[in-house]
């Protein structure tokens, strides 16, 4: 197969390593202006599967505020954004919430679970 | 009432500015929040990317909060919330009011100014037009979405490329908004580059550069906008109108360090980041009385807004033991070529230099940091204005410095 010449920014962390790479049957053989290594996983994940945390909100019940921040516990394929929101868009919860309490197991079929990103206690 | 240190606002500065100041040894420390919780604007960038540096993990504002909140649960720190400071003087007496104490007074060894900053919003940057329903700044929208469970409109056009803007772009697509663009008047994006990626590139959200809305349509609700190319000069230019349709406009069009209280203490105020003018202590012209974090001059990362709070937070408690006296003999530090803001202003010599540098304009070509009259010259790959830099200079460096500490950016 012929070389691709793909052009990246990676998302790894706040540098934002812009890369030139050069694809060949979905491997790397070349790769231009990385700092570090991480970039060389992200650009093999991102031609295979681009994968994302989704951090969105649930409705909560009994508190002082109506939504609960809520974040995925690793990387889901980005593909499946809207599906997991469509589920979320369903889950019925109430206060106390603890942080990190998974309120929806397996999002999406993505394996991932979904997680509380703050404690909300019950409104007085 | 008495204190050691009074800590004005709980977002990320005054969190850690207060727990530092303990941890340093002072006993009566005080945490002022005009909230019902302390967290400040954190509470509501439910994204991720916070505390990468500082706890080698990849948290949600919330997240990061929450652990910044349990720390200080450790000390003895003690917080007033619901409660609104209205005056800090020159000698160190907070005024403050809540329901419960009404009007009341702290008379502090030291005060650590950390009440962050404000959007920009309409008014600021004069967009013609009607007064419809519809216009609001994305931190606005970030809160009504995040918090409180409002979808602010169905389709939108978010005006500035601020990273707060980029996200709520993504943010009202996921909930089910169309966002039909994003318009940015400079010819290069104002957010940081992985925002770009991760919240418009991800989901096919067009970015135009050069860009911006010159008028707004609608009577009671907004029904859309015109939106003009604008030449080298930032000048609309004529013939290049378009109208998009649209029910809401947000504004990422910059954000303001809140310097009322500063202004009220007498303290000497930067005309370039219209905060305090500090030095690397983070005290400012007022003795005693500190600054750090967003109302100093607007960071990119929460981890360097951290990084300013604990060293406020050390240098007040410090100065409330009366270990030291306050910022005596000092330096300028200005910006030189190329450079828009370089902060802190001053230098003391009494810790490492830690220079927060923002690029006048990008620089797409490696560039050197120069550092006069030290003989430090730092090497970046290029210069962005919305990746500041940072350079830590060791003390040792610095002690024969005699005039001014001078940084500049050229091209190598």
């Amino acid at each position: 197969m012929d070389i691709e010449k793909k052009h990246f920014t990676c998302v790894t962390c706040p540098v934002g390593c812009e890369v030139d790479v050069e694809v060949q049957n979905g491997s790397i053989v070349s790769m231009k202006g990385n700092k570090c290594d991480k970039v060389k996983e992200f650009v093999l994940q991102e031609l295979k599967e681009p994968m994302r945390v989704l951090t969105t909100t649930v409705r909560v019940e009994g508190a002082k505020y109506a939504m609960l921040p809520v974040r995925t516990d690793k990387p889901i394929p980005k593909r499946l954004f809207l599906q997991a929101i469509g589920e979320l868009a369903k889950v019925d919860l109430r206060t106390p919430v603890h942080i990190s309490e998974v309120i929806v197991k397996d999002i999406a079929g993505s394996g991932a679970n979904i997680v509380a990103t703050r404690t909300m206690e019950i409104r007085e | 009432m008495q204190a050691d240190v009074a800590v004005i606002g709980s977002g990320p500065a005054g969190l850690v500015a207060a727990i530092e100041a303990y941890r340093s040894g002072a006993k009566d420390v005080l945490l002022l929040e005009r909230e019902e919780e302390l967290g400040g604007i954190l509470k509501q960038c439910i994204h991720n990317g916070f505390g990468l540096e500082q706890f080698k993990k990849d948290y949600t504002g919330p997240e990061y909060a929450e652990c910044l909140i349990e720390d200080l649960g450790k000390t003895g720190v003690h917080c007033f919330l619901n409660t609104m400071v209205i005056g800090v003087s020159a000698d160190r007496t907070v005024t403050a009011v809540n329901s419960e104490n009404g009007v009341f007074q702290i008379e502090a060894k030291s005060v650590v100014l950390a009440m962050g900053c404000r959007e920009r919003a309409r008014g600021s940057i004069g967009i013609p037009g009607t007064r419809p329903a519809g216009v609001l700044t994305a931190g606005t929208a970030q809160r009504l979405v995040n918090i409180e469970g409002y979808l602010p409109g169905k389709e939108a056009v978010i005006l500035g490329s601020g990273d707060i803007g980029l996200i709520m772009a993504r943010r009202l697509t996921l909930e089910g908004a169309q966002v039909k663009g994003v318009y940015e008047i400079m010819d290069y994006p104002g957010g940081l580059k992985r925002n770009i990626v991760q919240c418009l590139n991800d989901f096919d959200i067009p970015l135009y550069l050069s860009h911006t809305v010159t008028e707004i349509r609608g009577r009671e609700r907004v029904e859309g906008v015109v939106v003009s190319k604008v030449d080298e000069k930032m000048q609309p230019i004529r013939g290049s109108e378009k109208f998009i349709q649209c029910d809401t406009l947000l504004l990422s069009v910059g954000l303001i360090p809140e310097n009322e209280l500063s202004k009220g203490a007498g303290v000497e105020l930067s005309r370039t980041t219209t905060g305090p003018v500090t030095s690397e202590t983070m005290e400012t012209s007022v003795a005693g009385i500190f600054s750090c974090g967003n109302v100093s001059t607007v960071f990119d990362l929460v981890d360097y807004v951290a990084q300013t709070g604990m060293s406020a937070g050390r240098n007040a408690a410090g100065f409330a033991k009366g270990d030291w006296k306050g910022n005596r003999e000092s330096v300028e530090v200005l910006a030189g070529e190329n450079v828009r803001v370089v902060f802190p202003q001053r230098y003391c010599f009494r810790d490492d230099l830690t220079l927060y540098i923002r690029p006048a304009k990008p620089i797409e070509k490696p560039v050197a940091i120069g550092i006069s009259p030290v003989e430090i010259s730092i090497k970046r790959l290029y210069a962005r204005p919305n990746e500041m830099i940072r350079v830590k200079v060791a003390k040792e460096k610095l002690k024969k410095v005699t005039g001014a500490v001078e940084v500049s950016i050229t091209e190598r």
